[in-house]
């Protein structure tokens, strides 16, 4: 049994992850994908690993890799496929929307033109995402007419596929917090609230994390969201609305866990690691 | 006229409305206009460009209007406008400076140099105020900021964007206007012509939409045009004016290089005729003016 793990920095999440291996006896290699030779017509790593877990910080490098592994048939955490609709939001709110999986109206645009109309037509406030990213950044809550100008505006002159394509979607009034849910394969292992007085609640930019009980409501909807997207190790976030309903916002391919770890009591790292060896 | 051997060159890459009118005054006054294309020309650290009198700078860009203004002026030959004008109005914040330092009345303005720091600006100077890349034309990439999270988003994407002009961060309190702005043509020490700029927008640009119709240039808009062209060095200049609520004319920027082809027909004036008439007389000047 060999494991790669696919990674450039190495965070806490990393090292804990390291960590869990080595406690279960596990040998891996660390793979740097910037280091890594990836040759088109002949594959390099096939007979060295059984499978290949994927937590790089880049998610182009993750892409492209991904990619790669997968025409040489190696069994990749998460799959390509799943990398690949998770990392695009446009693919992600799609995935959701084919399975039925309840999420906030969106619309996308493909020029600034469209894009005001679009949310002049939506209403104020509405929510403006790139279409990759992490971390809550450059998330735009866009409340009048000028401000949709000044974003879209600059939104163009940064230009790039990413802010080409403008995804946009209605406001939900959270109570100030939103969820946060982890599925491993066809488990939600936790839930968490992430309080913030700020509408971006991401734990990276100051959320707080809180225990969530998982209700049947949670937990249903984030399977359902996992397997939307294709399964694997998830973190589902999920919104409050105001008239009680739950929402899937986004699906994350590659967690960050270490914001959970105020709030869960539970060997996280190891959970996954366990997932991981039983694909093999 | 004693100027068979006058000849000025128009410095420019692209040739717009206002550059045919002014080649058309040129050649209406009998005097040798050349275009000089911007776009082929080298300049040597001490050479200028053999033959003109006098060099207009119609540069649409402004780093090329800024550089060669000052390779020519450094040595020796005589541009309209100077470098140091090029300079000053070519830079929101050095505009905004040069106009507090002579007393010229202009919107409550601050600087920032990190998001953070904007951020704190602005929530201090209260909603809405204006953020400005620190160069630019057009009234592009102009914000009018209303709220928290419009600061947010807007100053995170400037400094995503990045560079000199975006991560400078120029807070203009915002002026309330009566749905148009003022600008005015100042040659030299005088006010030619002023326009209004009537915009349902709050950016009035007329490359914007803005319709354009005839200002009376009143004592109070001659002054303070005057004091903002002295403030900034003098020339071929376009002030723009915002009317306060409280009644007040306030300064908002000076262009070195400004587009008039909508101020011809709503004032009457000839101001590529005016243009010209400046260039003679810095051609004209003596040396060591």
């Amino acid at each position: 049994m060999k494991l790669g793990i696919l990674c450039s920095r190495i965070r806490l999440e990393e090292k804990l992850i390291f960590q869990a291996l080595r406690q279960q006896g596990v040998g891996y290699d660390r793979l740097d994908e910037r280091h890594l030779e990836l040759p088109l017509q002949a594959n390099s790593l096939v007979d060295h690993y059984d499978v290949i877990w994927c937590r790089s910080i880049s998610h182009t490098r993750a892409l492209y890799a991904l990619n790669i592994l997968n025409s040489w048939g190696i069994k990749m955490v998460n799959s390509y496929a799943v990398v690949q609709t998770c990392g695009d939001k446009v693919l992600t709110t799609m995935a959701l929307v084919r399975h039925g999986v309840p999420t906030p109206r969106t619309v996308v645009a493909l020029g600034v033109e469209a894009a005001l109309q679009t949310i002049e037509e939506m209403g104020y406030p509405v929510v403006l995402k790139p279409a990759m990213g992490s971390w809550g950044r450059l998330l735009s809550k866009v409340n009048d007419r000028e401000t949709a100008e000044a974003v879209l505006m600059h939104k163009a002159s940064l230009g790039g596929p990413v802010h080409s394509v403008f995804y946009i979607q209605e406001y939900v009034d959270k109570p100030g917090r939103d969820i946060r849910t982890m599925v491993i394969g066809d488990e939600v292992v936790y839930a968490m609230y992430r309080r913030s007085d700020h509408w971006i609640t991401n734990t990276a930019r100051g959320g707080e994390a809180l225990p969530c009980p998982i209700t049947p409501d949670i937990r249903e909807l984030s399977l359902a969201a996992a397997l939307a997207v294709g399964g694997g190790i998830l973190a589902i976030d999920l919104m409050e609305t105001a008239d009680g309903r739950l929402l899937v916002n986004e699906v994350n391919h590659t967690p960050e866990f270490h914001g959970a770890m105020q709030a869960v009591d539970m060997d996280i790292a190891g959970k996954m690691a366990e997932y991981v060896l039983a694909q093999v | 006229m004693g100027r068979v051997s006058m000849r000025v060159g128009v410095l420019c890459s692209r040739v717009r409305v206002e550059e045919k009118l002014i080649f058309k005054a040129l050649r209406d006054r009998g005097v040798d206009g050349e275009r000089v294309d911007a776009n082929t020309i080298t300049l040597g650290l001490s050479g200028i460009l053999v033959g003109y009198n006098v060099i207009l700078v119609r540069c649409l860009s402004h780093s090329r209007a800024l550089y060669a203004s000052k390779l020519l002026g450094d040595n020796g030959q005589r541009t309209v406008n100077d470098h140091e004008v090029i300079a000053t109005c070519g830079d929101k914040l050095l505009t905004s400076l040069a106009l507090a330092q002579h007393g010229v009345p202009t919107p409550r303005t601050k600087v920032a140099f990190t998001p953070r720091a904007a951020l704190e600006a602005i929530e201090q100077m209260g909603y809405p105020v204006v953020l400005k890349p620190l160069n630019g034309s057009w009234g592009r990439l102009l914000a009018k900021i209303n709220d928290r999270d419009a600061a947010e988003t807007i100053l995170e994407h400037k400094h995503t964007l990045g560079g000199h002009r975006h991560s400078i961060f120029y807070i203009q309190e915002y002026i309330e206007k009566p749905g148009r702005d003022i600008r005015s043509f100042v040659v030299g020490d005088k006010v030619i012509a002023a326009i209004y700029r009537h915009a349902q927008h709050w950016i009035t640009n007329t490359a914007r939409g803005g319709e354009a119709s005839a200002c009376p240039i009143t004592s109070e808009v001659e002054r303070i045009s005057r004091a903002a062209a002295e403030a900034v060095g003098g020339g071929v200049l376009a002030v723009d004016i915002l009317e306060a609520p409280d009644g007040r004319l306030l300064v908002s920027e000076v262009n070195h290089t400004p587009e008039f082809r909508n101020s011809i027909a709503p004032t009457g004036v000839d101001i590529a005729d005016r243009i010209v008439d400046r260039a003679l007389e810095v051609a004209d000047m003596k040396p060591g003016r």
